[in-house]
């Protein structure tokens, strides 16, 4: 489309129609500046009913034809309308700077005047002065034939290349170019539009309409130059890169020869088709280095700044909060990936809203690309985003550079909670509702309130106390295992158990002597001291007499005092059952025996 | 004979259960003045007056389940948890703690769905902690002695019948105190294993690793109860109901 404006307007321009409403009376020349011996054409346009037409002095230069006058008219929904034009043809005689001062008019009654022009005469062929008017066909006669081998010469179309090894990213202005020399275009149109693969390609837009005429000597000729199209290109992918020809197609006015004087005099052209395109420009395109090549780097390659900002640092939880990033510098910002951003997990955040203000010029891309993430946290607290790391390559520098944005520390307050809970509604959580219930009311009796380092068991104590049980029973054990081997010596027990059964005997002895039962009290002494003697002997009953006692005694170690004392007492008690006892009263006897018995318990 | 070793055994447990009882009349006047405070809907007062009983190095279930109470009636639910989750420790059987806990639980944001669990070591856990290992150490001590009892008796006894029982008798019981102490043991162990902890923070990022430059793999937010898996140089490592497991600062949260 942009080619195609540019054509027209080229068109527009070639064929010098004019435009606009209301009375306008213009001035313009068909190219500025020219060299000397060149003609140049100058038309004055109105569009109305001129009256008088007053054309200016054409100082520094030679009027080589007209007024050419021309007159159209329309007829719009029953307006006519009226335009009329003067052109003249002027050759360029001398070098420098000339004003073309404004011609005058009449439409309906108002005088409108032109703005003057200035032309600029450059150094080209040297021109008779006051040539006559034949040298009105003089300036193109370079070219006499409609030869293609000549045309090639005199229009072709360049790709120009500002830079033809980058970095992969880095920006290449493009420029397709039209040299014009000696023809005149009728008509043009497009005939090959490059595709421009491997590239990520942006057309620099033109402010002006017009395509900008300048001169320019390209191997040694002289000529009129157009940039028919600029773009300003990334490559895409590392390798050669072939930018693709533009191709055009033209029909131009070319001189003819002519034997005829008439057509010599008024010149004779001829309309000859052509084709032409520009020839390919292969791009070396470098990787870019890995080394030193930081993570947060994602292709940015250029010159950048950055900053960051946020609208607020202080908000309730549910509310929103912006976050706004500006990139700006110079590359391809608009291939620029989502920056890498941190934000507080706990925040929820959508994707950015990107903006962009770019600018594309012969220059290159340049401007400043807008993110602004909108973040919301769910929850109070102090959170802080942290700072924004952002990396491009300097291609001019030929390194990586990081640039970093300051941190924000952002206090949330408790927000709505209805809200909070709106925004976690989970289903399932919501549903149980117990509206009727509440928790369990406190516990008010508490028996239990214990140290709280004291932990009953595995402690000292506890320890003790288990094993206290097993202990016993382990006593309680070998107790019993001692009772059973105590008892289980009938001869032993008996000989323990004498003093005992003595003890009985003289028990009894001692009620008889109470009761004066003097023959019943020597009877139990006897028996007592016999029943002792033969327990703790181990002697029957039936055996005992003096000398079996006598010889038991001296075997158990007893002395013969105590021996001699218990037979004494023996006999006492034998004879006493038979006549009464006069020298000893009872009560000795008995505690004799007594004391007897004690003794012999002690020896044995 | 018989009759002194019972007598022994009487005497034994009379010694025993003052040392069971570690009353205090100073915390049992705190407590029944929290108690009241509670009832005049004073809650932080009351509270704070608990907290009293804690400090002065005593404590019970009842103080912290009446504390998570008392918490949960301010709004501060991340404290009413800990509180009750310190109650359920020392009596993991009793059904108000575990009703209040499961009640506060309502009221944090994590909603965390628990990975299912083999039924039998569903079953084992609720086993071990159906009675405080305070009561199962008395009871096991309990248990020891009579059965002690019963062994001697048995070693005493005369008929055979009283033999036979006291025997059997005394198996029974050496079981069941077995069984008292093993119960004990695993709940304490249980515990000792599970160490557990609430967040107090509003929004813990929970990281990869224990730096703060690793990657978030979740958030957390206040009152959810986590396992402490391991912790290190003021990080923990900790795992959700739901299996996930990461690194969060120790300040965030609270160990119960």
């Amino acid at each position: 489309m942009k080619l195609r404006y540019s054509i027209l307007t080229f068109l527009l321009f070639c064929t010098g129609t004019l435009f606009g409403q209301g009375i306008k009376f213009t001035a313009s020349v068909n190219k500025n500046p020219v060299a000397t011996g060149d003609i140049v054409e100058i038309t004055f346009a109105v569009n109305g009913n001129a009256e008088r037409f007053s054309p200016p002095q054409f100082t520094g230069f030679q009027v080589a034809g007209g007024p050419n006058e021309s007159q159209s008219m329309e007829i719009i929904n029953g307006n006519s309308s009226v335009s009329m034009s003067y052109s003249y043809e002027l050759m360029a005689v001398k070098e420098g700077d000339f004003t073309i001062g404004p011609a005058t008019t009449i439409v309906n009654g108002h005088s409108y005047t032109t703005n003057p022009i200035r032309i600029k005469v450059i150094k080209g062929r040297s021109v008779p002065q006051n040539s006559s008017a034949q040298t009105q066909n003089g300036p193109d006669n370079s070219i006499t034939s409609a030869k293609t081998s000549n045309l090639a010469k005199s229009i072709f179309i360049k790709a120009v290349v500002d830079k033809s090894n980058v970095y992969m990213g880095q920006q290449i202005t493009l420029s397709y170019r039209l040299y014009v020399r000696g023809v005149g275009i009728e008509q043009n149109q497009p005939d090959a539009i490059p595709e421009l693969n491997g590239f990520w390609s942006e057309d620099i837009k033109h402010t002006q309409q017009q395509v900008q005429w300048h001169t320019e000597t390209y191997k040694g000729e002289r000529y009129n130059v157009a940039d028919l199209k600029q773009t300003i290109l990334f490559p895409e992918r590392e390798g050669n890169l072939t930018i693709d020809p533009l191709g055009m197609k033209f029909v131009l006015r070319v001189q003819a020869p002519s034997e005829d004087i008439m057509d010599q005099f008024f010149g004779s052209y001829k309309q000859v088709p052509y084709t032409t395109k520009s020839a390919p420009v292969t791009i070396h395109v470098k990787p870019l280095p890995q080394a030193g090549k930081p993570d947060s780097f994602t292709g940015a390659v250029g010159e950048f700044q950055i900053e960051s900002s946020v609208d607020k640092t202080t908000l309730k939880a549910n509310d929103a909060l912006n976050y706004k990033v500006k990139v700006s510098g110079r590359g391809n910002i608009k291939l620029l990936k989502t920056l890498s951003t941190n934000f507080p997990a706990d925040f929820d955040k959508y994707d950015p809203k990107i903006t962009d203000s770019v600018i594309e010029n012969e220059n290159g891309v340049a401007g400043d690309r807008y993110y602004n993430y909108l973040l919301i946290p769910r929850h109070q607290g102090d959170y802080t985003i942290d700072p924004l790391k952002f990396s491009y390559f300097n291609p001019a520098a030929n390194r990586y550079v990081t640039l970093t944005t300051k941190a924000f520390h952002i206090k949330v307050d408790k927000g709505n909670s209805q809200s909070n809970v709106t925004a976690f509604s989970d289903g399932d959580k919501q549903d149980i509702k117990m509206l009727d219930k509440d928790i369990r009311y406190i516990k008010t009796d508490d028996s239990s309130l214990s140290n709280s380092g004291d932990l009953f068991f595995g402690s000292f104590g506890y320890y003790i106390l288990l094993l206290l049980g097993p202990c016993l029973c382990f006593a309680a054990y070998l107790y019993r295992n001692w009772l059973i081997k105590n008892n289980s010596d009938i001869v032993k027990v008996k000989s323990r158990q004498a003093g005992k059964i003595a003890a009985k005997h003289l028990a009894n002895a001692q009620n008889q002597l109470q009761a004066g039962n003097a023959k019943a009290f020597y009877e139990d002494v006897f028996k007592g001291l016999y029943g002792y003697l033969s327990d703790k002997l181990n002697i029957q009953y039936a055996n005992l007499n003096k000398e079996t006692i006598a010889s038991a005694m001296k075997e158990k170690k007893v002395s013969s005092r105590l021996l001699d004392q218990l037979q004494d007492t023996l006999d006492l008690c034998e004879m006493a059952r038979y006549a009464p006892v006069t020298h000893i009263s009872e009560r000795e006897v008995f505690e004799k025996a007594k004391s007897i018995i004690n003794e012999i318990e002690n020896e044995i | 004979m018989k009759y002194s070793m019972l007598k022994r055994l009487f005497y034994l447990l009379v010694i025993v259960f003052p040392l069971l009882s570690f009353g205090n009349d100073d915390a049992a006047m705190l407590f029944k003045k929290a108690n009241d405070l509670y009832a005049k809907s004073q809650y932080k007062e009351a509270l704070n007056t608990y907290q009293q009983i804690i400090d002065d190095d005593h404590q019970s279930a009842a103080v912290f389940f009446n504390m998570g109470n008392a918490a949960y009636k301010t709004g501060d639910i991340p404290s009413a948890l800990l509180y009750f989750e310190k109650a359920h420790k020392l009596s993991p059987g009793d059904e108000d703690i575990n009703f209040n806990l499961k009640y506060a639980n309502l009221k944090t944001t994590d909603k965390i769905d628990a990975a299912p669990e083999f039924f039998l070591s569903r079953w084992w856990r609720a086993f071990i902690l159906s009675i405080s290992a305070k009561v199962l150490s008395v009871w096991s001590v309990l248990f020891v002695l009579a059965a002690s009892g019963a062994l001697a008796l048995y070693f005493f006894g005369n008929s055979v019948s009283v033999k036979k029982a006291s025997f059997y008798g005394a198996l029974a019981l050496f079981f069941l105190g077995g069984l008292s102490i093993f119960m004990a043991n695993r709940q304490l162990s249980y515990f000792d294993d599970h160490k557990q902890a609430i967040v107090f923070s509003n929004s813990v990022n929970v990281k990869s690793g224990p730096v703060d430059k690793s990657g978030t793999l979740f958030v957390i937010h206040e009152g959810t109860k986590v396992n402490i898996m391991d912790s290190n140089n003021g990080w923990m490592k900790v795992s959700l109901a739901n299996g996930n497991e990461g690194w969060i600062k120790t300040t965030n949260v609270k160990e119960i």
